[in-house]
């Protein structure tokens, strides 16, 4: 680690352009083993400007490839010492993301410094200057890497004002990341969320991998979060406090939150149809109907529909497989999605929706959000429409948080789901979506395109990183960051809420991590020294 | 400056920019004529210019008695010893310019004059050659002359300019690097001169 106040001469530009990046050929002094792809780099111009730019590539090169033929034997100490740097040279690529001008104004890049200008590593102004300092709007959220003393800070506005993408393989800390930026939002107040916790991963303490305990959003802000379940067994078990139980009634269940089951439970477009008919045929019914329907029934449908009977049979088969969830009642006995628009709304509380045991069935995942999603949704329209001229009834914005994201995002099913719907309206009705997912790919290409902020660990699938870096300015250089990235602690934010895209090791979720939420004068961890750390 | 108080290397034999010869008597040859030593001579009409070399050759001339005296059998220890100490044999010195000096400093290029004949030629001081030799740019003179055994002498010269620093090994890395640039086209050649100055 090198001192973070003073810039440390990297090299000096020695080609490349705007839209390949910058060659910068480095000191004989500098360690190529000592930087790393996704390091800040700042070229100093003239006049007191700076090229804010990433280390996207590190290479190894020659002034005379004969000597590839015959090495010179580097085991000699003067000999390495003439050789290194000299005929045998590193060099960084480095891609301009940002200038700042003399006045410290940050502005996009539009052109590059002039030959054999000196670059340096970012020193902690510099990242200040791009990424702003924390504040009510700002949260800190981690550190570049190299920088550890230095804070990047998310434009929480901008967080919530689109939807956000968190993305990386399995195992690389996505339930951290995510939990990190639900803090924040819930901590400053900017958004409220519903999370549709499958793993019961945010509402209550869970054992991180390395075996400590880390807190929910319900322990860390008790009057901002509140904790509904599916599973009250479950909850209870955990110790987690819920304030009410979550039971759809079959009666309530729509032909559109099934058709959302297409791919999940192999229904086919003849099945889909199926439901809309039943749907006419018997009324808000037709589920608990087909699922009890005996031959005498199914055949009373073929003979005064057009669905044919093997549709029928199939279809019911399917959804005979409700019956093994609990949280589904004969008739709807609760106002949940009404308790919950009040928790959100009224109250300003984020709600968890913890899953239990069935948070290992993605058909009743998916069955839940999306019902609960389309008729809050709905609720937000409703509510965006009666305050339109008057902002102070406004809803306060939405932030939906779903795991498993291409399962409801994927192309087949994106058009017709709510959260297709969300994705692209984006904030229009002040709802936004959380989505936290390992195969980015797999998500419908149109709704990628609206994620405002991508949050990204490692992803080494070349669809997955296509998918991931489809539309990002500098892709190119970022694709070489992201398959690199380690496989935890390091992220890389690109998009809305950051300047620029930023690799990042975030903030511990520690103790320090909650006294900085929690104390309201403080958001400063630094002085930190003891409590348990764990790592994503 | 004050070439008094330096030692003599000779006369001006001939001259031109690119160096000159200088002769000396055999009796006064010494340390400041090795190979490799660096040497000053003023130049044409200009008592404030000097040119600055490096010795590349130390040749001893002989005469008809010397080859005479060489062949001979059983010559007294006397005769050789008074052949040697007074008989004029003469010994000429052969310098290649590496730069030279005004009132304004060091400048590692040719000369704009030879030094007249007969001119005093002198060995520079420890303080010249390691002014001189600070910028390191009289090496691509060296090793660009043609007519000289350039490896070996450039590598004479930094021996003795090394010898003026205290820290040898970090002045030998640094011309090492220099050299290493200036010879990027012909590593056997740089391996060769890295060879011959490894500390």
């Amino acid at each position: 680690m090198y001192d973070e106040q003073s810039p440390k001469r990297l090299g000096v530009v020695v080609g490349g352009s705007l839209s390949k990046g910058l060659t910068v050929k480095l000191e004989a002094s500098e360690s190529v083993e000592d930087l790393a792809v996704g390091r800040y780099v700042v070229v100093h111009g003239a006049a007191g400007k700076r090229f804010f730019c990433m280390l996207s590539d590190i290479a190894l090169d020659n002034t005379n490839p004969a000597v590839q033929n015959n090495p010179p034997d580097m085991s000699d100490a003067f000999l390495r010492a003439v050789y290194m740097g000299t005929i045998a040279y590193a060099t960084i690529t480095i891609t301009p993301m940002l200038l700042i001008d003399e006045n410290g104004q940050v502005m996009p890049v539009k052109t590059i410094p002039p030959h054999f200008t000196d670059a340096y590593s970012a020193t902690e102004q510099d990242v200040n200057d791009v990424f702003g300092r924390e504040d009510d709007k700002h949260f800190h959220v981690g550190a570049p890497l190299e920088l550890q003393e230095t804070k990047i800070n998310l434009n929480l506005k901008k967080l919530a004002e689109r939807s956000i993408g968190v993305f990386g393989k399995s195992g690389t800390g996505k339930s951290f990341l995510t939990r990190v930026l639900l803090c924040g939002l819930v901590a400053r107040g900017t958004a409220v969320t519903l999370i549709f916790d499958m793993h019961n991963d945010y509402g209550w303490e869970v054992t991180s991998e390395n075996g400590y305990n880390v807190k929910g959003l319900r322990q860390l802000f008790p009057e901002k979060v509140t904790i509904i379940t599916l599973d009250a067994e479950s909850s209870k078990r955990r110790g987690a406090k819920y304030d009410f139980e979550v039971r759809l009634g079959y009666d309530e269940i729509q032909p559109e939150d099934v058709a959302l089951l297409r791919v999940t439970m192999n229904l086919s477009d003849a099945m889909i149809d199926a439901c809309y008919t039943l749907n006419k045929l018997w009324g808000s019914a037709w589920v608990r109907r087909l699922i009890n329907a005996s031959v005498d029934d199914v055949q009373y449908v073929v003979d005064n529909s057009n669905i044919a009977g093997g549709t029928l049979n199939a279809l019911q088969r399917r959804l005979q497989r409700f019956e093994r969830w609990d949280f589904l009642s004969e008739e709807s006995i609760g106002e949940s999605v009404q308790k919950i628009v009040d928790y959100l709304v009224n109250q300003r509380k984020s709600v968890v929706l913890e899953f239990g045991r069935y948070g290992n069935e993605l058909e009743a995942y998916m069955l839940v959000a999306n019902y609960l999603t389309r008729r809050i949704h709905q609720k937000y329209v409703e509510l965006m429409e009666k305050s339109l001229g008057d902002d102070g009834q406004k809803p306060p914005n939405l932030v939906i948080t779903i795991e498993e994201a291409h399962k409801f995002l994927e192309p087949q099913v994106a058009n017709q789901t709510t959260f297709g719907i969300i994705a692209r309206e984006m904030r229009k009705y002040n709802v936004t979506l959380l989505v936290v997912d390992q195969r980015p790919s797999a998500i419908d290409e149109e709704v990628m395109s609206q994620i405002g902020t991508r949050v990204t660990a490692l992803l080494d699938n070349e669809r997955d990183i296509n998918a991931v870096l489809n539309g990002v300015s500098g892709a190119a250089s970022l694709r070489q960051v992201l398959a690199r990235l380690e496989t935890k602690q390091q992220a890389i934010i690109m998009g809305h809420a950051v300047p620029m895209p930023v690799v990042m090791r975030p903030r511990n979720y520690d103790e320090a991590f909650y006294n900085a939420l929690t104390s309201p004068s403080s958001s400063d961890t630094r002085a930190f020294s003891g409590g348990k750390k764990a790592r994503f | 400056m004050n070439a008094n108080t330096e030692a003599l290397v000779g006369r001006v034999l001939r001259a031109s920019t690119r160096g000159f010869d200088c002769g000396a008597h055999s009796r006064s040859i010494g340390d400041h004529h090795n190979f490799g030593a660096f040497v000053k001579a003023p130049i044409t009409n200009d008592s404030n210019t000097y040119a600055v070399g490096l010795i590349y050759k130390v040749e001893i001339k002989d005469d008809q008695l010397i080859s005479e005296l060489v062949m001979g059998e059983l010559v007294p220890d006397n005769i050789l010893r008074d052949q040697r100490d007074n008989r004029m044999i003469p010994v000429e010195i052969k310098v290649l310019n590496v730069g030279y000096y005004d009132r304004y400093g060091f400048v590692p290029s040719l000369p704009p004059r030879p030094p007249m004949s007969l001119a005093d030629v002198w060995e520079c001081t420890p303080a010249e050659v390691d002014s001189f030799t600070h910028s390191l740019d009289f090496m691509r003179l060296v090793l660009g002359a043609a007519e000289v055994p350039s490896d070996d002498l450039i590598a004479a010269a930094l021996w003795y300019t090394a010898s003026l620093h205290e820290d040898r090994v970090a002045f030998m890395t640094r011309a090492g690097r220099r050299l290493a640039r200036e010879l990027s086209h012909d590593l056997k050649r740089l391996a060769h001169v890295l060879s011959l100055i490894r500390p």
